[in-house]
């Protein structure tokens, strides 16, 4: 396991995702700004790679990139004038926000690594994370892993009850 | 009975009540009847007490002591003394007499009316049986909410103001009391280790003395509005006069006695050094109650806001009585608290008559009544000359007690409060030389009808004790004279202490503390008292 | 790889998996009856409610799944407030169901009963993960029960709203359990609390990242305890919510929000409490947003025309109360804030009750609306005000012993050393506050009674509606009078929550 330098693959990551996350809040174009989302997911599971957690890049692509994101897309094609519409995308509020998102992006690292006091990892990291994320939710994490099945039940149903069609 | 005596009389009311919620609404004659003779068990019940009470002894009697809510130490504990006793029986008497004269006045929502009177009893003599802080608090506020609707709802034009007005002082003083309730009990809690909220027993923890004075004002604020003490006192005309008759009554009669009650059972006794150290401020203020009530009142067109404005003055008196803190000055106080329920009860009960015949209380709109109404003018002058203190009547007697305490006290005070009675005398005499003598110069009044028997069945009684407690006062003021011994004796902790003689000193007094060395507190002429 | 099971022991779950069980087979009973019961799913509902109690009340103390599920006094406590808010929500409901709510009856029960099933098991959570999914249990199916009327543009404007706070707040809260695991390195609250202990210990500080982490899951969790600044959702999603869900939200939903916060904070994060941990001090942080709620949302409650948005206020305001005894962490705090909840309870879920019935007969929620209710309707009326009297606390009914025991805990704690002393100011704030309450409590009861005319509506409510008003009168009542069992049952709460050093 190498020493977590920061290479030039990071450096693209970070790039792409920066870049692309600008164009999704800025882009007129709604279909273009899903795409520009898709790429930011997919560098973020680029990174997930990078630091080894391959379980979480797969679930990154799988959820974000390949369900919620082509959902995203599908939203925008299907609702009409949508697609092809120019919006204007910020408002009078867009300076604060950029302001409050910058002293954030730049404080919390900085306090993590300056100030933090973090509990060392006990031992090595763990090389198969798949089979041993698989072995928690099986084991010591069930009762919450049973839950989120609960929690799906229930944001189906509701998403059911709010999109269909009532007859009169 | 021995135990139960208090409790029986304090919720008999609310018997009345779960009967009342029974009775159709639409049968007023059953709900009136009802409520009537409730409230006339209930005063039966207190004459029993005053016959159970024993004059002689000391200390509370008639004490019920059970557990109530054991987790914070609060406890039902009841008892009376010579104070309390007095200011129950006056209590019962005043609602039944209210209650009988809202018969024909009371129109609308009949049903609630009775149910807020009968309400507003529990709560008065709960206040005056509790011995725990807490069911102490929980009475005080309960009597709230029946007053509440009494002025909202069956008052005047301007009721909803000053409804609200009275809530809103009453609660910003009552949650100050809170405070201070609780904050005593954690002092009590580290004092002696538990939890409790008994009167008798937080007498014995010493409190330093800067601790003292916050408690004392946050109790004597609360206390002061209710008394009301000036600059306090400005809910109270509002309320007074757009009020029913039997809210006006028992306003005046009992609430107002619950400040006065207030520094006398938890005010003076607990905080003895803060007490000696406010007395100077409570004094001037309840002076300047006294003449500007007087003055205010001798001003106005209204007779119920003139009777309102002279409760000022009057409880101005009674505060400093209190606070002469000798003996004759606490027992002119008390006797005092019973004197004014009586005279200006019957004085709103009058006001309400003739309001009731001429729906007007306008000084200007009567004149000349002594020819048309005479047995109402007589009794009008008997109360008045009762509500001055002329001699023969129970006023003089207090007031006299009151001015003599406040002269040892203080001779200037006495000075000043003597011409509080003059003024006094000027305005009910000028109002009822307006209201009574002279010709009858408005055409509507010439066909006033007298009193009838069931108002004259409310003036007589009142008429009686008028005469009684002026002639023969003893039988109530040897029931006082233990308890306001009492009290003197808890204050007399601290005149052992010169003021400026600040909590080092103190807390080795109370160290040093004994029952004898507690006695040579008092003042020689107290001892002359005592023996 | 070895697989070590842990220790099922459904047994001490039994009521939740019933309660989930039964809500599927309240959205099956209506898909079976073709839509057309009309009251009968809610019967149903609330006899799966009362049966759910009484397997609670049947369940002792002890743990499942690990270290997954505490059954313990104070989970115990907060899932009957839990099932009393839902059984009365369901209860006020009947009136909604017959004329707004045509299609979807099973659907709008059974959510009510999942939410219940997300704010039992995180009562029972000892551990940041169960404890946030349970939380997303409980707030998922309120974002669709809020927008419940999709042809009202306000209730949808509530859902909608609900939903987008509801998510960046859960979002925030996530971002800070992560700091608190990145820091301790375990997800399991009293882990936690011993791992930060030794942190501490061999490093001498901690330096500001807990702090980071404080300010987000105070901020996540004041989301949901509707805290000012974070309480702007409050007022809209509360009058455009169908009424008995409003009511649920300000009972059941702000009792989850409560059991999460004295889990992670006056459980977990107890030593970060006070000046030697400073600047690592959510004490402050809570006093401050405690003062805020107390002031502001009494304030605003005084001038506003519709009645939910006033109960909207006045329930932030209340959570301002309670904060008071979650802030006050000493042995009286957290009990006193458990019976506050309990005693909110009633009186709140009964002026919404009654909220709901007017709101049926009349369609306005206008506080005019309730002018000359006394004459019209005497029993209601009384029962309001009896409610709004507990709410702004005076004796004997239950809200003032609620009050009190907040403010007790907070003097207490304050008189014990010099660094609480600022308690003292915070129980000032609320006592004076309370004045401002009472006059807005006071004006609807001026309303319904002082009124010279009668009011047109003569309102006959339906059997559960008067159920319900009759269980919070009952409760209001009785537990201001001889609350003695309820309190000493909260008084085994902050020993046995680990809070109190025994």
């Amino acid at each position: 396991m190498q020493a977590l330098e920061p290479g030039i693959v990071f450096w693209i990551l970070a790039v792409v995702i920066l870049v692309s996350g600008f164009l999704v809040v800025t882009l007129r174009n709604m279909f273009h700004c899903a795409l520009c989302l898709i790429l930011c997911l997919f560098a973020v599971a680029g990174i997930y790679v990078l630091l080894e957690a391959e379980f979480l890049a797969a679930a990154q692509v799988l959820i974000y990139v390949g369900a919620v994101a082509i959902l995203i897309v599908f939203t925008v094609m299907l609702t009409s004038d949508l697609a092809s519409e120019s919006l204007i995308q910020h408002n009078e509020n867009g300076t604060i926000a950029f302001v409050v998102c910058a002293l954030f992006a730049i404080g919390v690292p900085y306090l993590i690594k300056n100030t933090g006091v973090w509990m060392p990892a006990k031992g090595e990291l763990i090389s198969d994370n798949v089979g041993s994320i698989g072995k928690y939710l099986m084991t010591d994490f069930m009762l919450p892993f049973e839950l989120v099945s609960v929690l799906l039940l229930a944001a189906l149903i509701g998403a059911i009850v709010l999109a269909r069609k009532e007859r009169s | 009975m021995e135990d139960t005596i208090l409790t029986l009389i304090t919720f008999f009311p609310t018997i009345g009540v779960l009967l009342l919620l029974m009775v159709p609404k639409e049968r007023h004659d059953s709900i009136k009847a009802v409520a009537l003779i409730i409230s006339f068990v209930t005063m039966l019940l207190s004459f029993m007490l005053w016959s159970m009470f024993d004059p002689m002894a000391n200390g509370m009697q008639l004490e019920v002591n059970l557990p109530w809510i054991v987790s914070f130490g609060i406890h039902y504990h009841m008892g009376i003394d010579g104070i309390s006793l007095v200011l129950i029986v006056m209590t019962t008497i005043l609602s039944v007499l209210s209650i009988l004269s809202s018969w024909r006045s009371i129109t609308k929502g009949v049903k609630g009316f009775f149910i807020s009177m009968l309400l507003l009893e529990t709560g008065m003599l709960g206040v005056f049986c509790a011995l725990d802080l807490f069911m102490f608090y929980v009475f005080w506020e309960v009597m709230l909410v029946p007053m509440y609707f009494l002025i909202g709802v069956w008052g005047g034009p301007r009721r909803i103001y000053a409804a609200i007005k009275f809530v809103l002082f009453t609660m910003f003083g009552s949650l100050l009391m809170l405070v201070a309730i609780l904050y005593i009990l954690f002092q009590y809690q580290a004092f002696s280790g538990e939890y409790s909220f008994d009167m008798i027993k937080l007498l014995s923890m010493p409190i330093p003395y800067r601790e003292q004075l916050w408690l004392f004002g946050a109790f004597a604020l609360a206390f002061a509005i209710k008394v009301p003490l000036w600059p306090f006192h400005t809910w109270l005309p509002d309320a007074h006069v757009e009020a029913p008759t039997a809210g006006s009554v028992i306003l005046a009669g009992v609430l107002l006695k619950m400040g006065t009650y207030g520094f006398l059972r938890i005010c003076l006794p607990m905080f003895p050094d803060a007490t000696m150290t406010y007395l100077p401020y409570i004094c001037v203020l309840s002076l300047i109650a006294i003449i500007y009530g007087a003055l205010v009142a001798m001003v106005q067109k209204d007779v119920k806001s003139l009777v309102a404005f002279s409760s000022v003055s009057h409880m101005g008196f009674v505060m400093l009585g209190i606070f002469a803190l000798n003996f004759q000055g606490l027992q002119g106080a008390v006797l005092q608290m019973i004197n004014h329920g009586i005279s200006t009860g019957a004085l709103f009960l009058l006001v309400g008559m003739i309001y009731e015949r001429r729906h007007t209380r306008m000084i200007s709109e009567f004149g000349g009544l002594a020819k048309v109404m005479p047995f109402f003018a007589a009794v009008f002058m008997i109360i008045t000359l009762s509500s001055i203190g002329l001699p023969l009547t129970n006023g003089f007697v207090g007031e006299f007690l009151i001015l003599l305490g406040v002269f040892k006290a203080n001779s200037l005070y006495g000075i000043i409060a003597t011409s509080g009675v003059i003024l006094s005398a000027c305005y009910m005499l000028w109002m009822y030389q307006r209201v009574i003598f002279g010709k009858v110069t408005k055409p509507e009044n010439e066909k006033l009808n007298d009193l009838s028997w069931r108002e004259k069945l409310i003036m007589v009684p009142l008429v009686l004790l008028v005469f009684g407690i002026g002639i023969y006062p003893q039988p109530l003021l040897e029931r006082i004279e233990p308890a306001v011994k009492q009290v003197l004796q808890h204050v007399s902790r601290a005149q052992t202490v010169r003021l400026d003689e600040r909590y080092q000193i103190q807390k080795v007094v109370h160290q040093s503390e004994n029952p004898t060395r507690a006695m040579s507190g008092l003042t020689q002429g107290d001892e002359a008292c005592l023996r | 790889m070895e697989f070590q099971l842990p220790e099922y022991n459904l047994r001490m779950m039994l009521p939740e998996i019933f309660l989930f069980l039964w809500a599927l087979v309240v959205f099956l009973f209506d898909l079976l009856s073709k839509r057309r019961s009309e009251s009968a799913v809610g019967y149903l509902t609330l006899l799966g409610l009362l049966i759910c109690g009484g397997l609670l009340a049947t369940t002792g103390y002890g743990r499942g799944f690990g270290n997954m599920f505490f059954s313990e006094p104070m989970a115990l406590f907060f899932k009957i407030i839990f099932l009393g808010s839902a059984f009365m929500a369901v209860g006020s409901s009947f009136g909604i169901i017959k004329q707004k709510i045509v299609n979807h009856r099973g659907e709008y029960f059974g959510l009510i009963l999942l939410s219940t099933v997300g704010m039992m098991f995180l009562a029972s959570s000892q551990e940041l993960l169960s404890l946030w999914i349970g939380l997303e249990l409980t707030t998922i199916p309120l974002f669709i029960l809020a927008a419940f009327f999709k042809d009202d543009k306000l209730s949808v404007e509530a859902g909608i709203k609900y939903f987008v706070f509801g998510a960046f707040s859960s979002a925030l809260l996530l971002y800070g359990f992560s700091f608190l695991y990145g820091m301790s390195g375990t997800t399991e609250i009293v882990a936690m609390k011993m791992n930060l202990a030794a942190l501490f210990i061999a490093n001498g500080s901690l330096g500001v990242v807990p702090l980071v982490a404080m300010v987000m899951i105070i901020a996540g969790l004041g989301f949901k305890l509707s805290l000012p600044p974070f309480h702007q959702w409050a007022p809209d999603v509360y009058e455009g919510s169908p009424t008995p869900i409003a009511a649920f939200l300000s009972v059941g939903s702000k009792a989850a929000g409560l059991v999460a916060f004295a889990k992670i904070f006056v459980n977990g994060l107890w030593a970060f409490w006070g000046a030697e941990m400073a600047p690592n001090d959510w004490g402050y942080l809570t006093g401050i947003l405690a003062c805020a709620a107390m002031i502001y949302g009494n304030v605003v409650a005084i001038r506003q025309t519709n009645i939910k948005r006033m109960l909207a206020y006045s329930s932030i305001a209340q959570a301002g109360y309670i904060m008071i005894g979650m802030v006050a962490v000493n042995e009286w705090g957290l009990e006193a804030v458990a019976f506050y909840v309990f005693a909110y309870l009633f009186a709140n879920m009964g002026a919404f009750a009654i909220v709901a019935i007017v709101e049926d007969k009349t369609g306005s929620c206008q506080i005019g609306t309730y002018r000359g209710l006394s004459q019209s309707s005497p029993g209601l009326a009384a029962c309001m005000a009896v409610f709004l009297l507990s709410l702004a606390g005076i004796p004997p009914l239950a809200g003032f012993l609620a009050k009190y025991k907040v403010f007790a805990a907070a003097i207490s704690l304050a008189g014990q050393s010099q660094d609480y002393t600022w308690l003292y100011w915070l129980a000032g704030v609320g006592l004076l506050t309370t004045v401002f309450a009472l006059y807005y409590y006071v004006n609807i009861i001026k309303q319904m009674y002082f009124s010279a005319e009668e009011s047109p509506y003569r309102i006959k409510p339906n059997a559960p509606a008067v159920a319900v008003v009759a269980i919070g009168l009952i409760g209001v009542v009785l537990f201001g009078i001889y609350a003695e069992p309820i309190l000493q049952f909260v008084k085994d709460i902050p020993a046995a929550a680990g809070v109190i050093p025994r």
